[in-house]
């Protein structure tokens, strides 16, 4: 409630003005998808919040009851539809553990490349969609200049551009063209340039600045508290990173990169601004890793022998459960999977890190502005897909 | 005015009341015919500019040549959309909210000098008739929201209600100093002013910070970026004209950009010489009376360079929040303007001026 005291002065005091309920959405320009929060207002300001989710659920974990293990691969596609190479990575790894198998080292170095690119390419969703709940339409434009080649990039060995269901348990469905690499390479150079004009455009910008520096202030117990992983959770200053504390790809050892973190540069840290700027240098560490891993890039095959075997009749794992989890662009991905010896899964239970951290924005709004909730649900970078699942 | 009503009764012996209002239709109907163009063409301008800023095209199909009918072609399509009006809405106010909206801009045209002689009325209070008569558009404004009966539509007029002030003094105030200077409120004296002294805005050090307070207040008056909170699309869907569709819609659109128009011309005449030349290049004003219509070309070309800037700025900045507005009018761009204004005034004194 601090914040509401630094917008109410005492000569509001006396003044009574009705409570006014206020939707924002399911459908509104800035809820990123199918939210609804309901909202009490005093005037322009927000006095309590309630997230209203559901809106998109696809019973995507009880679908997973009911086909085989392969069958669930494009479904994770659509949790975090931005994200679906990392969401591929975390199922198979789920499954591969199950499963006791281990993907080849070309996968390994495959997976990692594959999953960094669609980082970039979903941070570069949150940049610029933030852009415009800011009010600034045009760095949306750049960051899908750019996302355009890295889903070109994808498309190659994947053949889709959002939904790949490439990366599957065992290794990837198939190998990449051999000039592949150096294409990635050569967009990491390109992008390098490009990513110095978003800091130009938005990232520096006075407005900007002002907007975003101090409001939505998380602090760390809150982050706790709340489960909040990934960029939520780096902006108010945890250094975690799982592929660095807890590699769950091999290559994650052997390459070298930083993990960003919030340091409260314009104000309060944990601010809108701190996870802005951690989702920002995400995508150059993310850069330097993809260029490592081009340029040792291993051969060999893609895809374990024994799961090629296997995959000619539906996958039975032995009981036994497992589960896994993963570095998303938004934060942890888990799976849960229970396996009664069947062909599906018992239980399929993913762990969506956009729903942890969309919990703590009841507690964020109160006491803030309109035009500020706006900031913060941007700032947390939600998919209602992955929300709602 | 006046040379319209000489010809018509040297030509066809008309005085009284019906030259009178025949001048009045004549005028209007030139000016409306002016607007209509001009607003199809700034917003293909607008959507080419934000086009190839944001690294596309913009529209390229309709018509032709880089899709110059564009304009027309929605204005079309918004003619024949259907009108509604929503069930819970105050049916008069909604109707008129639009007109009113426009009335207001529209108005502020009598007293811009196009060129020598091409003006409807070259009132003695000028630019006080310009800022008073442009406000009436925030009436408009709020009658839209709050005829609306939708609650975004209402933030929408109450953030117009309530930014309005904030933009308005230090417009308001940063437009005298130009008018210490020359020392009147018509418009046709800055003109004559300017061609023979040069512009204003490097009439003296203290004139460029009112030309800038002036832009960045009239950008809040056009409800443009990074001022656009009444409209908001991120936040309030889109403000106070949420609600309305079709025609109606858009003359919340024509508005928008005829208001452009108006404070760049004010702008362009306080500032940059209105429709003469730099270093009088070209004595418009004594040209003989045909020419004069080159007054106008000179104009226009720089409007269209302010509202260049307009453009470019809406594309390229972020939206400020409304508190930030509200403290940014009283606690920067008030104080500068009266500084720009006390500055001016102790330098001419101090030239001797």
């Amino acid at each position: 409630m601090e914040a509401l005291e630094m917008y109410t002065t005492d000569d509001r005091a006396d003044v009574y003005t009705e409570e006014l309920k206020l939707n924002l959405g399911p459908q509104h320009p800035s809820t990123h998808g199918v939210l609804r929060v309901e909202l009490k207002m005093d005037g322009e300001i927000i006095t309590s919040s309630r997230c209203d989710i559901g809106y998109l659920h696809r019973c995507a974990e009880k679908i997973g009851e009911n086909v085989t293990y392969l069958q669930f691969t494009p479904y994770t596609d659509r949790m975090d539809y931005l994200s679906s190479m990392n969401n591929n990575l975390a199922w198979s790894l789920t499954v591969e553990r199950l499963l006791g198998v281990k993907a080849p080292e070309r996968a390994q170095w495959l997976r990692m490349i594959c999953a960094e690119l669609n980082r970039i390419a979903s941070h570069l969703i949150a940049f610029g969609t933030y852009g415009i709940d800011i009010g600034a339409n045009t760095p949306f434009f750049y960051a899908f200049r750019e996302r355009e080649s890295i889903m070109a990039l994808l498309e190659r060995p994947s053949g889709a551009r959002m939904l790949y269901n490439y990366i599957q348990p065992g290794g990837l469905r198939r190998d990449v063209d051999e000039r592949w690499a150096d294409d990635v390479l050569a967009f990491c150079d390109e992008f390098e340039r490009r990513w110095a004009e978003y800091n130009t455009l938005l990232t520096n910008n006075h407005i900007f600045i002002k907007r975003t520096a101090n409001i939505g202030v998380i602090p760390q117990h809150m982050v706790f508290e709340n489960g909040a992983t990934g960029p939520v959770m780096r902006g108010s200053g945890i250094k975690w990173d799982l592929r660095r504390d807890v590699p769950y790809l091999e290559p994650y050892d052997a390459v070298d990169f930083d993990v960003p973190v919030g340091e409260g540069t314009h104000g309060t840290l944990g601010d809108c601004w701190d996870r802005y700027w951690v989702r920002m240098r995400e995508m150059m560490e993310s850069v330097r890793i993809i260029r490592q891993g081009c340029r040792a890039l291993p051969g060999g095959d893609v895809m374990d022998k024994g799961m090629k075997r296997m995959y000619k009749t539906p996958l039975k794992p032995d009981p036994g459960e497992a589960y896994v989890r993963c570095e998303n662009p938004r934060g942890e991905l888990g799976f849960y999977v229970v396996s009664a010896g069947e062909t599906s899964p018992l239980r399929c239970r993913a762990r969506a890190p956009s729903f942890c951290n969309l919990s703590l924005l009841d507690k964020l709004l109160p006491g803030t502005m309109i035009a500020d909730a706006v900031a913060i649900i941007g700032s947390l970078d939600i998919v209602l897909g992955e929300v709602d699942r | 005015m006046e040379p319209l009503l000489a010809f018509f009764s040297e030509q066809f012996g008309l005085t009284g009341v019906l030259a009178l209002s025949l001048a009045y239709a004549v005028c209007i109907g030139s000016l409306l015919g002016f607007i209509t163009v001009y607003a199809m063409f700034a917003i293909w301008m607008e959507r080419k500019v934000a086009a190839h800023i944001q690294v596309r095209f913009g529209p390229m199909e309709v018509g032709g040549w880089h899709g110059w009918a564009q304009s027309p072609a929605d204005a079309l399509k918004l003619l024949f959309k259907e009108d509604i009006i929503p069930s819970g809405a105050n049916k008069l106010l909604f109707w008129i909210a639009p007109a009113v909206v426009f009335c207001g801009v529209f108005a502020g045209f009598v007293a811009i000098p196009f060129a020598a002689g091409v003006q409807i009325a070259d009132l003695d209070l000028g630019i006080f008739f310009i800022v008073a008569i442009a406000s009436i558009e925030v009436v408009g404004v709020i009658m839209a929201g709050w005829s609306s009966n939708s609650k975004y539509s209402l933030f929408g007029a109450v953030r117009e209600a309530a930014q309005v002030v904030s933009y308005e003094l230090p417009a308001a105030t940063a437009l005298l100093a130009p008018i210490l200077l020359v020392g009147s409120f018509r418009l046709g004296d800055f003109n004559t002013w300017q061609a023979e002294h040069g512009w204003l805005i490097v009439a003296n050090p203290f004139m460029w910070i009112a030309a800038l307070i002036y832009f960045i207040a009239s950008l809040a008056g056009c409800k443009r970026a990074p001022f656009d909170l009444p409209e908001a699309e991120s936040e309030l869907v889109s403000g106070f004209h949420t609600e309305y569709s079709g025609m109606r819609f858009s003359f919340f659109g024509l508005e928008e950009y005829v208001s452009m128009f108006l404070v760049a011309a004010v702008m362009s005449t306080l500032f940059f010489g209105g429709y003469t030349l730099p270093f009088n290049l070209l004595d418009i004003g004594n040209l003989p009376a045909p020419l004069h219509l080159l007054g106008v070309a000179v104009l226009v070309v720089k409007v269209f360079a302010v509202i260049f800037v307009q453009m470019w700025l809406r594309w390229t900045l972020p939206r400020m929040r409304v508190d930030q507005v509200m403290s940014m009018g009283y606690k920067y761009l008030l104080p500068w303007a009266l500084f720009a204004v006390a500055g001016t005034a102790v330098w001419h004194v101090g030239m001797g001026g």
